[in-house]
């Protein structure tokens, strides 16, 4: 009864103030449409290289054309001299270059190997390593297709000149994401990571404008003074709202665009929903520790700041110093991308993921932990009214 | 001349006085673009994955592939910590996430060899982070370059070539790649240059954001401003606020961007005064974007930091550094060319990780200027519309007291009559 009444106070102030939900909701849709557009194809199409050609032959100008072939990469522009080159690299104008030097079509003729260098800018992490890939493989198969014709005039089968050209080869498979879709790699765990750092300051918003207003009292009273009644009922509305969206934006990312889904549907659900009651107990404890309602709010700020490092899905953690694995307990999103990859990428059951199912319910302590403090304030703020309206 | 120094000598006192009284607004200013650098440098310290644990198959035990799982286990990248008799042991291995990757190599590996034809080795890898696959890729890569010329050259001499037709025949063209700028490709080197640059926009955004949020909530706005300059010149205000946070920000700028990157022996090209002279228009851009966003919508001291992570990741993703520019959706391109963070992005990173000089990076550098330009007219504007806005109200307030006035004063004159 108690629960209802804070609720049905909640869900007031909601409906008399709406506008920090509309935004923040506006906001999560608009940065899922903003992935979703940019990296709608998968991998980044079209990354501009260039050729130095010094050379100036029949045979440079054919690699030109086999570099306009392969798929990813486009030639922006063909130089004369390796300085033009270097320059349009650095205002980013391209990625990668390959240079053909001088003399190159004559070496060919007497029968030996041209040197090509390739140039690439690896500042830009991805669109270097891209553009890396596409021209090296180019390269290998140029220069495969070449090393065949000769094998073939000397009467070997198909089969041998093969073995001849590569003796080994690796098959690889990648598990997870066979076609390296960057689109599946980064929204899956930045959506969800989004969503939940919002629902934490959120939270500790909600909490900090009571502080504000100083309704702290009106607040408690509702629950009879029961602080933790008080917390779970503030938090409720949030709650249910932000596990929606994040439901809504999982199931649009595994199911019309098609993202890798192997394990049970249940327990992805059962994630998300653990994900965003996690982070609503870190918010909870933040605001009703910390009084003072700005620091609150910058504190949660910097908390959240750092989820996105501490998921551990762009930069591993076992790469990082020993503190930081501890610190990235801390963060409801490092269980969630566990279980993520443990459920939808290995399609591994719940044998398997209970362990970070069990620290998110770790997570549930935390609010029973700030109730006290925000009891202990409820009885102060009392105390001061009740002498207030005396001395008056 | 010598009124309008002085106007903006007393604004910038004023905001001064604002910035250094508020603990919150220190906070962002003086402590978080030094702590968050500092944090994120060490975070990112190692640059990639060493020692990955990577498990064997190996179903055709033979020299080759001993020899080939050596290798494995040598290179930086990657350790082979389980040697698994079949494929089940170590595929349960990976479900568990106790390695990585594993290397299959199937029954008909060796026979493939000895038959000179093509051994195939399957590689399983892990895709929950990019960086596994990177180092399960290049330390494999290495390895089989090492080895695909050793098995060559054998095969070679068995087909009864000389050794050096052979090399030549091995090699028809020889590529040769050079990585510029990040020479170990390491996440540390591509990703700080942006986040000193992302902390930089985000504190004095979010402080400037802040203290107009502060002003607001606490209805001393109109108060901040000198009295002569409430109806014109707001210029001179807007002047003298932005200049207060570019003197609070020389010395972070030069600590973020220029001692930091050193300590941390992060790629670092460009020369201070070249980084300085591009950090101008960039800073006095935030400052205006910032005035101008908080004069407009800031109306509560909190509600700024509720946005403030969410921004800052929105930024990031449309800074150009991890998407490439020329891959974004054309409209996208243009939207990102909004928040100064974008070019000051491009720019800081073609200056300090490439070593471009202000020629190099002259797009970025008068977009900068532009953007500075523009946002200080919308501030101004923002500003004067502001104070215009309370200033008619109050009139309108004053009128209303003043009517109140005279009515009550002539129903005390009508009551004296009577």
């Amino acid at each position: 009864m108690r629960l209802v009444r804070v609720i049905n106070r909640e869900l007031r102030r909601i409906a008399y103030r709406p506008r920090y939900l509309i935004i923040l909701t506006l906001g999560i849709i608009l940065a899922f449409t903003i992935f979703a557009t940019m990296t709608s194809e998968g991998q980044p199409k079209n990354l501009p290289i260039a050729v130095v050609d010094m050379d100036g032959t029949y045979l440079s100008r054919r690699v030109c054309h086999e570099i306009n072939a392969t798929s990813g990469v486009q030639v922006y522009a063909v130089y004369n001299n390796h300085s033009e080159a270097r320059k349009a690299m650095q205002q980013g104008k391209i990625f990668a270059f390959y240079e053909i030097p001088k003399g190159t079509y004559n070496e060919v003729l007497q029968f030996r190997a041209p040197h090509f260098v390739l140039y690439v800018n690896s500042a830009y992490m991805l669109a270097g390593t891209l553009s890396y890939k596409q021209l090296a493989t180019m390269g290998m198969i140029a220069g495969a297709a070449v090393q065949r014709e000769i094998y073939r005039k000397k009467g070997y089968g198909d089969d041998q000149i093969m073995g001849l050209i590569q003796p080994v080869e690796f098959d690889t498979r990648n598990i997870g994401n066979a076609e390296i879709n960057y689109g599946s790699y980064m929204m899956t765990t930045l959506m969800p990571a989004l969503i939940a750092f919002l629902t934490v300051l959120h939270t500790i918003y909600v909490i900090a404008r009571e502080r504000q207003e100083r309704s702290l009292r009106s607040w408690l009273n509702k629950a009879n003074g029961n602080a933790l009644i008080a917390l779970i009922g503030k938090a409720i509305p949030y709650t249910v709202w932000y596990i929606l969206l994040c439901l809504i934006v999982n199931f649009i990312m595994f199911g019309p665009m098609g993202f890798l889904m192997e394990g049970s549907w249940m327990l992805m659900v059962l994630n998300t929903i653990m994900l965003i009651v996690a982070a609503q107990c870190a918010g909870l404890f933040i605001g009703a520790c910390i009084t003072d309602a700005p620091l609150a709010m910058s504190i949660g700020a910097i908390y959240s700041a750092m989820s996105f490092t501490f998921s551990g899905f762009s930069f591993p953690i076992e790469a990082m110093p020993k503190a930081y694995e501890v610190a990235s307990w801390l963060y409801p999103i490092r269980q969630y991308f566990l279980n993520y990859t443990d459920i939808a990428l290995f399609g591994n059951g719940f044998e398997h993921c209970w362990k970070h199912f069990a620290i998110l319910l770790l997570f549930l302590l935390m609010p029973i932990a700030g109730a006290p403090l925000l009891a202990w304030q409820y009885k102060l703020d009392k105390k001061t009214h009740k002498l207030n309206t005396e001395a008056k | 001349m010598i009124k309008i120094l002085k106007d903006i000598w007393i604004v910038l006192s004023i905001e001064a006085r604002r910035v250094f009284t508020d603990s919150t607004v220190l906070l962002i200013f003086f402590i978080a673009p030094i702590i968050y650098p500092l944090i994120f440098c060490s975070v990112y310290n190692k640059e990639n994955v060493e020692d990955m644990p990577v498990a064997v198959v190996d179903e055709s035990p033979s020299e080759d592939s001993k020899r080939f799982i050596h290798k494995i286990d040598a290179t930086p990248e990657m350790s082979v910590d389980y040697k698994c008799c079949n494929i089940e042991e170590a595929r349960k291995l990976f479900k568990d996430h106790d390695v990585r990757a594993v290397f299959y190599f199937p029954k008909d590996f060796a026979t493939r060899l000895e038959t000179l034809r093509t051994g195939r080795i399957v590689v399983y890898g892990d895709m929950s982070s990019f960086y596994y696959f990177k180092a399960a890729l290049l330390g494999g890569n290495n390895v089989l370059i090492d080895e695909m010329q050793s098995i060559e050259l054998e095969r070679y001499e068995k087909a009864g070539l000389t050794n050096q037709e052979a090399e030549i025949q091995m090699q028809p063209v020889v590529y040769e790649t050079t990585t510029l700028y990040n020479p170990s490709n390491g996440y540390g080197s591509f990703f700080l240059p942006i986040l000193l640059i992302l902390v930089i926009h985000q504190t004095i955004f979010l402080g400037i954001c802040i203290l107009s949020g502060d002003a607001n909530e606490n209805r001393y706005a109109l108060k901040l401003i000198p009295p002569h300059l409430r109806n014109n010149h707001t210029q001179r205000v807007t002047l003298g606020r932005a200049l207060c946070y570019v003197l609070i920000y020389i010395p972070i700028t030069i600590l973020d961007l220029w001692f930091i990157p050193r300590w941390f022996h992060l790629p670092q090209l460009g020369n201070l005064y070249t980084i300085l002279e591009f950090a101008l228009p960039f800073v006095l851009s935030v400052v205006y974007f910032g005035m101008t966003i908080g004069t407009l919508f800031v109306r509560q001291k909190i509600s700024p930091m509720l946005c403030f992570v969410f921004f800052s990741l929105m930024l990031f993703l449309l800074s150009g550094m991890v998407w490439p520019q020329q891959s974004m959706p054309r409209l996208l391109f243009l939207f990102s060319q909004i928040f100064p963070s974008t070019p000051g992005v491009q720019g800081y990173v073609k200056i300090a990780s490439m070593g471009g000089n202000l020629e190099v990076v002259r797009t970025e550098y008068m977009t900068l200027w532009l953007q500075a330009l523009v946002y200080f007219s919308t501030a101004t504007l923002a500003t004067y519309l502001k104070q215009y806005n309370r200033h008619r109200k109050k009139e309108k307030l004053h009128k209303v007291h003043a009517s109140e006035e005279i009515l009550r004063k002539l129903r005390i004159t009508h009551n004296t009559k009577e």
